[in-house]
């Protein structure tokens, strides 16, 4: 083991260092400006040295030999139907329009159901595909094509049935606000490979941010440097990373120039190594204004590219989130969550129904999803790189009655025991299925798996023991999965 | 001179022999707190303390650790090491008996010190923050002090000085210089009204030569309105105060005046323990006045959960538990979150101590409602005073206590039933789990209705659908009728009142509706909002009674703003307060009546077991934690580091104090010479010689004391992200200086609020509310005001007693780029232009302006070159020019624009500079 640690810490600061000239002599990192820290005399190994402890997303090895070094968490909000997608139930086909049976009932408590609802068939046919046969609904037709790199987590569940709780669970460990996200789990712990980009990056699509709002990609009690900074299709990329309108670039530069020339006489005046850190996040918010907004534009992709996800130029689209995602982790941003909503699909209204709105966010999506996964694989990314796809829940077997009343759509209520996540890449068993729902698709009957123990596993692709993996907060070492969590060992390929 | 030396000694012995935190030498008697309990929490407490207890064994109290382990005998035997299995397994040979398991072995010399400890009696005692402060003697102060000093030139000027320089001594530093008198004042400014000196200010004092010049300038600040602002914005982020509910939706809420009751109470030096008792208490009160329930919004200030779906009994248990943490991170310093699942790992107190104190926050009339209810309605002046003119006359043609009963209606709507506590649904249900609805022939159960006295019922309710009828069953669903009435058709919700025979006792009560015009449907008859029960309007005979009784319901229908407040459970709603087994809420285990944790020997005898006892205990001088945390508080806030640097924990887990001596008198001084008063505090600490030190750094300090623990320099930090903002408008001469009110919407980005299910809407406020405070901006919890983020504010979803203060590329784009920022660079240009010199006299003007001191030549220089630059490339570009100074308010182009925009291009990196945006 010391000698793997050994070898992977040679390898992440060789890559460092490879990184470091590539940032400074072409691409992103080739600004006009260069260092001022360098002309400025200040001894140049001191201040790069101070400039780097200075710098909390300098990049850190994890403790253990993680194959991924970047994750793409693609969470679709309001959490979509296993039943309609993943899980093929031809039992609940067959049960479809009858009351459900009271044992499915006692003791239990759902979000809208009252009463005795009816079962629900799946609203759509399913098909088995490629060389591992898994089952997908023929509404990913793209996603079939690829189910060859996937693991599918069958039987995972939760304990929270309200969506904003859920999706705190699922991306902070505890359905409270409070806790660090993943992602800032993830940027303390290994840092980011770009320093000219956030290390951690919020994409949101479908017109609204998830329900748990900023605080799913909070850094609660985690250094704020490490909270993730979303992206906006619309306006600046990154808020204020545009010159005021009339400014040149040419005029930016002078006028950062006289603020680090000042503040280095401040420096020399009160020697606050503070000072010297404002230095450097002035050059990094320069250089920040070039590379943010050339790596968020999309429109000089090609555009057999742009066909393959299926973009939509100039609009706010999951299709561009994906190829913002790709290009983001070949950027070196440690942390990618996109975030879609619209997928709670109760039936009450048209809007939310699985009969009529599902096939419309399948379409959406389906195309992007498996484009961003050939994507990354014909670039090399997909084996460092771990994408992980799912919602904070699942949806009942049976049909929902709100308010006891039976409903003009089709549609399901939350529901904890049984969803589905899939995960690829980033070291992830290929082709392969684990855990099994009962034959109706209400819970999980082998192969169980908590949101924590989908953390613990995701923690350790990276190279991190969750268990050891803390932060000290109120008196205790806190971490992403509190008490709980279990790899499952068996996705690992 | 020997006299003095002797004098000298003497107290400094006093001050070791007396002191608590004095070392015992190894020699003598071993101090549990000091030596033995750093020992136990670093390298056993993990296994063998409050949340695991391997092998049977703990050390969290004395009499667990005497307790019969597993193996049946006692690991730790009295006075007898040799038979203690805790010394034994200390150098055990089997690396699988030694302790601690799987890791470093302790060192002799701790060993040693173990083995006398046990030899002693392993006896316990105290942490230092669980006992009492003790006054210290004011160490190297001779009797004739105030008199020598004087004459003398020795740098202390207060005795905070004296336990300074005593620690400086031991710590082998030394302290700075004076810092220059512009440095100073922009320093005592922005420390005591959160904002730097107007250029009025700083002449003034800069023309200052008499002796007290400074303390003048200090009295001064303390005694503006902008103190109570500055304070009132650190105090709401340990009152999580926001202007919505939080989770999902995060609609809005109304509770304003409570963060303006804030800036009052510290503008008015109100005393710290009364200001507790009122947002603890205030509805506890004997004849609570309106801003003391106002107070009471602090711990209103807990979330609401409005998402479809979600438990409201599961959101209001977490908004009482959240209570119970504030108040313990906020007023006491400590953590008790973590024994909500298990006795805490490192601290004495025990997983049941965490429910008894919660039980003091568990009978408020609060229940997750969708109206935030109970809540104080405010009236414009006019009714306020009719609503006071009905009190006096039920008081005066009846009794008081009619009078209260009445006035607490019309101010608060309570005591009333929310709807969300009905249950027995038939044909009925909480619609979107917040009112009640009914559809035609349906019903539903109200419990526990205490009808003792009454003859009226008032209904809040919404209906559209004309036809319905309502009856109300007396304990059965076929019980007999209470009342029966006609539903009306209502605009959104309105109330009604209902007269019925008087019926004595608590009773359940089934509510019936019809409406043939639903029959098949499954719409409502109606929606209902709350129930409410008053006894009959008084003094029938009196010839005022009718007008006075319309009077009163129309106040009492009339729609007002509201803020949230407490308001304590009748008998009759009495809740029952249980242990949560590991911490979860529906895992109820044994009962618990209120009290506070064992360690601190119960509640006082005399104080009553509810939350005014509680917080009369939080505020009094028997409470070792609350003067101390306080003043931590306060002197974190002006030396950005306290004397206990985990501000929130001064548990066993927490940083020992720097100086506890000091920290000590202070708080005792607080207590007793200042009655609990800030003002007199924080004048005590800028007029040391401490606060008023230079912040230069030389590589000796930066080596020895980098965090300023010792205070050797004066402070040099980051300002506050409300600083920062209200900095910026003030220097550039368009800070508002109006108080109160509704939040205000400054400049913000389009698209920064989106949030499902949720109508509300960024509304940019107009005039002068653009330019207020910071503390004045609408705090969403889910989408915060994204420059406050990008400085290190807080969400405010629950309480951080600490903001960390970070250094972010991502702030430099928002001085740079936040059109907030560039608007102030435009009207801090043309200030000044105003200034009739050439390009170096303004340039110097808006320098001094900023930092309150002159500028260098070298700094003038970089400025000058920039204003040239940037001259020549405006001049070329005129256009560039127009766009860049944007729109003008004042409608009116400048005549020279290249001119102009450069000089826009200096006053903004005047306002991106480092010493502009740190005190130093």
């Amino acid at each position: 083991m010391k000698i793997h640690q050994e070898a992977k810490k040679h390898l992440i600061e060789y890559e460092t260092r490879r990184h470091f000239l590539k940032q400074c002599t072409t691409g992103i990192g080739m600004m006009a400006m260069g260092s001022f820290l360098n002309s400025c005399g200040i001894n140049n190994v001191s201040a790069d040295a101070l400039a780097n402890a200075q710098n909390p997303l300098s990049p850190k090895n994890s403790p253990l030999l993680g194959k991924a070094k970047a994750v793409i968490y693609i969470h679709c909000a309001g959490a979509p139907s296993q039943l309609e997608m993943f899980d093929y139930k031809p039992e609940l086909q067959k049960m479809d329009g009858q009351p459900c049976p009271q044992s499915f009932l006692e003791g239990k408590k759902f979000a809208f159901i009252r009463g005795v609802p009816n079962m629900l068939g799946a609203q759509s046919k399913f098909s088995q595909v490629g060389n591992s046969g898994a089952w997908l609904s023929d509404k990913l037709p793209h996603l079939q094509t690829v189910a060859d790199e996937i693991s599918f987590l069958k039987a995972m569940h939760t304990d929270q049935f309200n969506h904003a709780p859920a999706q705190l669970l699922m991306h902070t460990g505890s359905p409270r606000l409070g806790r660090p996200a993943m992602g800032a789990w993830v940027t303390y712990g290994l840092g980011s490979e770009n320093q000219n980009l956030p290390g951690y990056v919020v994409l949101a699509s479908g017109g609204q941010n998830p329900d748990a709002g900023k605080s799913a990609w909070g850094s609660g009690f985690l250094p704020s440097v490490y909270q993730g900074v979303q992206c906006r299709s619309e306006g600046d990329p990154v808020l204020y990373i545009t010159d005021p309108e009339g400014m040149s670039r040419d005029l930016r530069k002078s006028s950062i120039e006289a603020i680090n020339k000042i503040n280095q006489k401040q420096y020399e005046e009160f020697h606050d190594p503070e000072t010297i850190a404002r230095i450097s996040q002035y050059e990094m918010a320069f250089k920040m204004q070039t590379s943010v907004p050339e790596v968020m534009d999309i429109k000089n992709e090609p555009k057999y590219i742009h066909e393959m996800y299926g973009t939509e130029l100039g609009k706010e689209s999951f299709a561009n989130n994906c190829i913002l995602a790709r290009k983001l982790v070949e950027n070196g941003v440690r942390y990618v969550q996109l975030f879609d909503w619209g997928w709670d699909f109760h039936g009450n209204v048209k809007e939310n129904s699985l009969d009529f709105e599902l096939s419309n966010k399948c379409r959406q999506t389906d195309k992007a999803t498996a484009a961003l996964l050939q994507d990354l694989k014909q670039r090399g990314l997909l084996e460092d790189t771990l994408v992980v796809w799912g919602g904070e829940f699942g949806r009942t077997p049976m049909q929902e009655n709100r308010e006891g009343r039976p409903q003009q759509y089709k549609g399901r209520d939350h529901h904890t025991e049984a969803f589905t996540v899939w995960m690829a890449g980033g070291g992830v068993r290929k082709g392969y299925t684990h855990g099994e729902t009962d034959p109706i698709g209400y819970a999980g009957i082998s192969g169980r798996t908590s949101t924590y123990d989908l953390q613990a596993t995701i923690l350790h692709t990276l190279g991190f023991d969750h268990e050891k993996f803390t932060y000290p907060f109120q008196g205790r070492d806190f971490r992403l999965t509190d008490v709980h969590g279990k790899v499952i060992k068996e996705v690992l390929g | 001179m020997n006299i003095n030396k002797l004098l000298i000694w003497g107290s400094a012995l006093a001050v070791t022999g007396f002191s608590i935190y004095s070392l015992s030498g190894y020699g003598d008697e071993v101090d549990y707190s000091t030596q033995v309990k750093p020992i136990l929490n670093r390298s056993c407490i993990k296994c063998h303390g409050g949340v695991k207890k391997q092998g049977g064994f703990s050390l969290l109290f004395r009499e667990e650790a005497l307790g019969k382990t597993v193996s049946g005998k006692p690991a730790i035997i009295p006075g007898d090491p040799e038979h203690s299995d805790f010394i034994a397994r200390l150098t055990h040979k089997d690396p699988e008996e030694r302790m601690p398991y799987q890791a470093e072995p302790l060192s002799q010399e701790e060993i040693d010190l173990l083995i006398k400890w046990v030899k002693q009696g392993a006896n316990w005692g105290e942490h230092w923050a669980f006992t009492s402060p003790e006054m210290p003697s004011v160490p190297n102060k001779t009797f004739f002090a105030g008199f020598t000093d004087w004459f003398s030139s020795k740098w202390e000027k207060n005795d905070i000085d004296y336990f300074v320089s005593h620690k400086l001594e031991k710590e082998n530093l030394k302290h700075s210089a004076q810092a220059e008198k512009g440095t100073l004042l922009r320093r005592v400014c922005l420390d005591l009204t959160g904002l730097p000196p107007t250029e009025q200010q700083l002449t003034d004092f800069l023309n200052d030569k008499s002796v007290n010049a400074y303390e003048k300038a200090v009295d001064k600040l303390l005694a503006s309105p902008q103190y109570g602002e500055r304070w009132a914005g650190m105090w709401l982020d340990l009152a999580r105060y926001s202007d919505t509910k939080g989770y999902e939706r995060d609609d809005v809420r109304s509770i304003w005046k409570y963060r303006d009751y804030v800036i009052d109470a510290f503008n008015q030096n109100m005393p710290y323990n009364q200001f507790i008792k009122e947002q603890l208490a205030g509805d506890l009160l004997p004849n609570p006045t309106d801003n003391q329930l106002i107070a009471t919004g602090f711990h209103r200030n807990t979330m609401t959960n409005d998402e479809g779906g979600t438990d409201n009994e599961e959101f209001r248990t977490a908004a009482v538990l959240d209570r119970t943490n504030t108040t313990w991170e906020v007023l006491q310093g400590t953590t008790f979150s973590c024994i909500q699942c298990h006795s805490h790992p490192y601290d004495p107190f025990r997983h049941e101590d965490y429910y008894k104190y919660t039980a003091f926050f568990n009978n408020t009339r609060d229940e997750d409602s969708f109206g935030d209810y109970p809540n104080l309605r405010l009236f414009a002046k006019d009714d306020a005073a009719k609503v006071e003119n009905i009190k006096n006359w039920i008081q005066k043609n009846s009794s008081l206590q009619k009078a209260n009963e009445y006035n607490k209606f019309l101010k608060t709507w309570q005591p009333t039933y929310n709807s969300l506590t009905c249950d027995e649904f038939v044909k009925s249900e909480l619609s979107d789990t917040k009112f009640l609805g009914i559809q035609n022939t349906g019903s539903a159960r109200l419990k526990n209705v205490d009808l003792n006295g009454k003859n009226q019922m008032v209904i809040r309710y919404m209906a559209w659908k004309v036809g319905g009828t309502l009856s109300i069953h007396l304990d059965k669903i076929d019980g007999p009728i209470l009342l029966a009435t006609k539903i009306d058709t209502t605009k959104g919700f309105q109330s009604k009142l209902v007269n019925f025979k008087p019926i004595n006792g608590i009773h359940n009560l089934y509510f019936r509706a019809t409406n043939p015009a639903l029959k098949g449907s499954t719409d409502y008859t109606a929606l209902f909002d709350w129930f409410g029960f008053l006894s009959e309007f008084p003094a029938k005979n009196n010839p005022e009674h009718d007008l006075m009784q319309k009077e009163f319901w129309r106040l009492a229908n009339m729609s007002t703003d509201v803020t949230l407040i407490m308001d304590e459970n009748p008998a009759n709603l009495f809740r029952k307060s249980h242990v949560f087994e590991r911490g979860g809420w529906t895992a109820k285990g044994k009962e618990v009546q209120p009290d506070i944790p064992a360690l601190f020997g119960g509640l006082p005898k005399g104080l009553p077991k509810n939350r005014l006892g509680l917080a009369t205990w939080i505020g009094s001088e028997q409470n070792p934690l609350t003067a101390r945390v306080a003043v931590n508080r306060f002197w974190e806030q002006i030396f950005g580091i306290g004397l206990v640097e985990t501000m929130e924990d001064f548990g066993t887990q927490g940083f020992t104090p720097s100086n506890p001596e000091l920290l000590d008198y202070l708080s005792i001084k607080f207590m007793k010479e200042y009655n609990w008063q800030p003002k007199p505090l924080l004048k005590e600490i800028v007029m040391s010689a401490t606060y008023q030190q230079d912040s230069k750094v030389t590589p000796e300090m930066l080596e020895k004391d980098p965090a300023n623990r010792f205070f050797a320099r004066g402070a040099r930090i980051r300002l506050s992200a409300e600083q920062v903002r209200d900095q910026a408008l003030l220097v550039s001469g368009v800070l508002s200086n109006k108080m109160y009110g509704k939040s205000v919407m400054p400049y913000q980005p389009e698209g920064i609020w989106r949030i499902p299910y949720s109508g509300a809407s960024w509304k940019l406020s107009e005039g002068e509310d653009q330019f207020r405070r910071a503390l004045y901006t609408y705090w969403r919890r889910s989408s915060p005001y994204p420059s406050m983020m990008t400085f290190d504010g807080t969400s405010r979803e629950i309480c951080l007693a600490r903001r960390l203060r970070t250094n972010t590329p991502l702030q430099a784009l928002t001085t740079l780029n936040d059109p907030v920022y560039v608007e102030c660079a435009r009207y801090f240009a043309k200030r000044i232009d105003k200034e009739k010199t050439d390009i170096n006299g303004q340039i110097r003007k808006g320098y001094y302006l900023a930092m309150s001191k002159e500028i260098t030549n070298d700094k003038l220089l970089i400025l000058n070159n920039l204003y040239q630059k940037s001259l020549q490339g405006f001049k070329k570009k005129p256009n560039d020019a127009m766009k860049f100074l944007g729109f003008c308010p004042d409608n009116t182009l400048p005549k020279n624009m290249a001119d102009l925009a450069a000089k826009t291009m200096v006053a903004m990196t005047i306002l991106n500079l480092d010493e502009f945006v740190m005190k130093e």
